[in-house]
């Protein structure tokens, strides 16, 4: 326990509210952002995946020290954990997935720019170098080692075009408004702007809802 | 000539994506395609030496639309050859994530012509698999709990029904031993019989 839950037990929006709970909330809050957005989103910092992996690694203790037991009362509450573990499991199991995709997809693009490496956890970042290194070995092998020297490049930016592929952040999103706010969003033909109040369901660009979702002003669904 | 060779590899790809399994790798074009490129540089250098580095396109616009030309079809070469290789570097990964190894797929064997088979795999496939395999395996190790490669599909019930297709011994589950023997027909935890289940030995009926 540090200053920060001594502050927060005491504070009366998240009173009564368990530590766990909140951590699922967050947990599948990150998991549905992570499915709809185009882009990569960012890591979250506030340890909570420790404090989840922690979790599933007691229940999992506790999953095999009521196993011996057979009193049928524990047999049922085994059930109801095992259960609730299995869900847990397939959360951070899908959201991790849903990550890997985006960075294999474009690799190079998450590796250009520090701003974007930062998004990763440092395990997804070593994954990534490593995947990069893989691949261009092995293009290096199939072919580009036969190749004249000045198009060997991966990364080549030359005639205007870049060869790095990035996310199409014009993507459509749903977006569920957590707070009453002018929003305004770019259109193909002309741009709109209304008045959103909080609990309304939006569907726009995700490069105009990005700011709003990173600030928490509204979320993705 | 310019692109024709990569076109067809380009099409090797689009047809690798519809499929089940990995089409034999296309050695021979590959090949081609990079001699091409090899000799579209050499065109490009023999062009320019005459000139010894003081090249006025303006002044001469007949060399210049050839260098133009020539350029851009090594590149687009280089387009197929990267699109070709990915694809199928992608279809690697996916049969990486489902569990296979590089015995599985070079295992995988297409008759060549009847009594000898090859592998579909090129030796840099082979070793590109054999190294993804290390790395997803690293990258998994930080999650043992989670089992990453396991279903995503959301768990709706803890047990399920399973026919077992193929004889697969016995497995410890915290309930004892089962014997799986073929079409018998079990209730079992779903999270002891996943990897049963993705190599095809059980087959998970609907409730």
């Amino acid at each position: 326990m540090d200053i920060d839950d001594i502050l927060r037990s005491v504070d009366p929006s998240t009173g009564g509210i368990p530590r766990e709970t909140t951590d699922l909330q967050i947990l599948t809050r990150l998991w549905v952002a992570e499915r709809s957005a185009p882009e990569l989103l960012a890591w979250p910092s506030d340890g909570v995946f420790e404090r989840v992996n922690n979790r599933i690694k007691a229940q999992i203790e506790k999953v095999e020290d009521m196993t011996g037991d057979m009193d049928p009362t524990t047999n049922f509450a085994l059930i109801v954990i095992q259960t609730e573990l299995e869900r847990f499991k397939f959360l951070v199991r899908s959201y991790l997935r849903a990550r890997i995709a985006k960075i294999d997809r474009h690799t190079l693009h998450y590796l250009s720019s520090s701003e974007l490496r930062s998004r990763l956890a440092p395990t997804e970042l070593a994954y990534a170098t490593r995947h990069q290194a893989l691949l261009h070995n092995h293009y290096l092998s199939s072919f580009l080692n036969a190749f004249p020297p000045q198009l060997q490049n991966l990364n080549d930016t030359a005639g205007g075009v870049s060869m790095i592929d990035a996310p199409d952040l014009d993507t459509a999103v749903f977006v569920r408004m957590l707070t009453d706010k002018e929003v305004s969003g770019r259109g193909s033909d002309r741009d709109n702007s209304l008045n959103a109040a909080e609990g309304d369901v939006l569907i726009m660009r995700w490069e105009s809802a990005r700011d709003m979702v990173t600030q928490g002003e509204a979320e993705l669904v | 000539m310019y692109g024709d060779t990569g076109m067809k590899l380009v099409q090797h790809a689009k047809r690798t994506q519809s499929l089940a399994h990995l089409p034999p790798y296309q050695t021979e074009l590959v090949r081609a395609v990079t001699r091409e490129v090899r000799d579209l540089d050499k065109d490009v250098s023999e062009l320019l030496e005459p000139f010894q580095g003081s090249f006025d396109p303006s002044a001469d616009q007949a060399v210049a639309t050839t260098l133009l030309v020539n350029h851009l079809s090594m590149r687009r070469n280089k387009r197929c050859l990267l699109a070709y290789h990915r694809t199928r570097t992608e279809k690697l990964e996916e049969l990486v994530w489902n569990g296979a190894d590089v015995v599985d797929l070079s295992g995988q064997q297409v008759r060549a012509d009847g009594a000898t088979t090859t592998s579909s795999l090129s030796p840099q496939e082979e070793e590109y698999v054999r190294q993804y395999s290390d790395l997803l395996a690293a990258y998994k190790g930080q999650w043992t709990d989670i089992d990453l490669t396991g279903s995503l599909e959301p768990p709706r019930d803890l047990f399920i029904d399973v026919r077992v297709l193929k004889d697969a011994g016995e497995i410890q589950t915290e309930y004892g031993a089962i014997t799986l023997t073929k079409n018998s027909q079990f209730y079992v935890r779903q999270g002891d019989v996943e990897r049963l289940i993705a190599q095809g030995y059980l087959q998970k009926l609907s409730g």
